[in-house]
């Protein structure tokens, strides 16, 4: 599907139905209001306008396309967990209980929102923002086809890999901040724990990207996957997957790396002061980061889009990252949570290493002209 | 043009930056606005708070945090040089890798040099 063309197309029609009362103002109210009316209908349908307008409704579709996926990324989640812990899950609201977390958004939305006294309020109200628009914000960069992604009249942004990895790494900042302004013991520890975490993975999560750029040698989601048409670089990459997959789920903060909001032993981590919609869109964001990540997995080792063409290449996007979410699903239920030097010593000795080795192999690879 | 080629990101992200202010602004008229003063005292599992939060926190990753401060310009730097590989000649290729390696026998070393590296 082609986002720019139907976002176009829908932008078109949107505006086409505004300039019909604008011009009939215009026709209806006599002398120069009715030639500003005129002016007015001309300038919503000049080109420049009109760009804006179209990206406007690609992000809006995108955003919505999205979110959707992440809310059926919470169903499996919560279904599957319930059957590796032996319990049915939800079931009451919807079909197999889909529409359990739109209830449960409602009921977050409908929750009274308390700011602690002793908060500071600036950082209190601005921490949150951050890290829910920051998160948003990665959905923008990944591609979900080869035409399904933030485009400007159907070239895609350059350079999404690099934009994708530095809008991840803004959250642990906000999380810092948040950790400190809620004024709180247990948040301050997971705000600094956040820290610690960041500290450990991002650098061999930034060298496994690495050697994924030397094969790809462009950092365009789109160019990535196209590369890869004939195989994918999980297979030659293999160490290099491993370690992005270990990377990007301390990324996300998911078990057994959520040590910023460690429930068991921090009440509910640098969350704990959040109250109502706050705290939904946290909770909800966190998915976001999720789909996210499994997205980013797939398009840069899974072979992004590329399949045999029985359905379409969105949904073969959609389906290896939904494998990749059943991965993260399964490692959760099966491992306990670590300490945080465990996670500082196995970052620096065990994934650093590996990651540097993937670089090499992938050096090799290409020197040697296979890829 | 820089502005050109990355105008629909920036419209997104201010999108994405208005989208949660929207949200809690518009909650303001569907949730209880009635605040009763014992709800705002900090939390802490129920009993009175003690002292404040804003203190001098012992964070024991500092050398961690060192090393990591001057890996993660390296890798930026990485990431550059991945992008131009096929242009560069044999010698950038191998410089950036012995660089690396030397770097990894810096972090080895602090690492191992360190007994207590967890202060």
């Amino acid at each position: 599907m082609d986002l720019w063309s139907v976002s176009y197309d829908l932008t078109n029609l949107l505006v086409d139905i505004v300039n019909f009362f604008i011009y009939g103002l215009g026709w209806l109210i006599p002398g120069s209001i009715g030639e500003a009316f005129d002016s007015l209908g001309d300038w919503l349908a000049s080109p420049g306008v009109m760009r804006i307008f179209t990206i406007l409704m690609e992000i809006i579709l995108l955003i919505v396309v999205a979110l959707l996926n992440v809310v059926t990324l919470i169903w499996i989640e919560r279904k599957l967990l319930a059957r590796f812990w032996d319990f049915r899950g939800p079931f009451y609201v919807g079909p197999l209980g889909y529409f359990q977390n739109f209830a449960d958004g409602l009921k977050f939305f409908l929750k009274q929102i308390i700011t602690p006294i002793k908060a500071d309020k600036f950082s209190y109200f601005i921490a949150p923002v951050i890290f829910i628009g920051s998160s948003i914000l990665i959905l923008g960069t990944i591609p979900i086809g080869p035409e399904f992604g933030i485009t400007d009249e159907g070239t895609p942004v350059p350079g999404s890999v690099i934009l994708a990895f530095a809008i991840f790494a803004v959250a642990p900042f906000s999380i810092l901040v948040a950790g400190w302004a809620e004024n709180n013991k247990f948040t301050l520890i997971g705000g600094m724990r956040s820290a610690a975490q960041m500290m450990s993975y991002e650098i061999p999560l930034l060298l496994s990207v690495a050697s994924v750029i030397v094969l790809a040698g462009s950092f365009s989601f789109v160019d990535v996957v196209e590369a890869q048409a004939d195989m994918w670089y999980a297979v030659p990459l293999f160490i290099g997957f491993l370690v992005f997959l270990v990377c990007i789920v301390a990324e996300v903060e998911r078990i057994p790396f959520d040590l910023p909001e460690a429930e068991a032993e921090l009440v509910e981590g640098w969350t704990t002061e959040y109250s109502g919609m706050r705290f939904g869109f946290f909770m909800m964001t966190e998915y976001v980061r999720g789909y996210a990540g499994c997205a980013i997995a797939a398009a840069l080792f899974l072979g992004g889009w590329n399949g045999p063409a029985i359905i379409p290449d969105e949904f073969w996007f959609l389906i290896k990252a939904y494998m990749v979410f059943v991965i993260f699903v399964w490692i959760r239920a099966s491992l306990p949570r670590i300490r945080t030097d465990q996670i500082l010593d196995l970052g620096w000795k065990r994934l650093l290493p590996l990651a540097m080795l993937n670089l090499v192999i992938a050096v090799v690879l290409k020197t040697l002209g296979v890829f | 043009m820089l502005s050109d080629t990355y105008l629909p990101f920036a419209i997104f992200a201010v999108v994405s930056l208005a989208l949660p202010v929207i949200v809690f602004w518009l909650s303001r008229y569907f949730r209880p606005l009635k605040v009763i003063p014992k709800q705002q005292e900090t939390y802490e599992c129920g009993e009175v708070p003690i002292g404040e939060a804003k203190i001098q926190f012992h964070f024991q990753y500092y050398m961690f945090a060192i090393i990591f401060v001057a890996f993660d310009l390296v890798s930026i730097f990485v990431i550059l040089w991945a992008l131009v590989f096929s242009d560069m000649g044999d010698i950038a290729k191998i410089m950036l890798l012995s660089f690396l390696g030397i770097l990894m026998v810096g972090v080895t070393y602090a690492l191992k040099k360190e007994e207590i590296i967890w202060i």
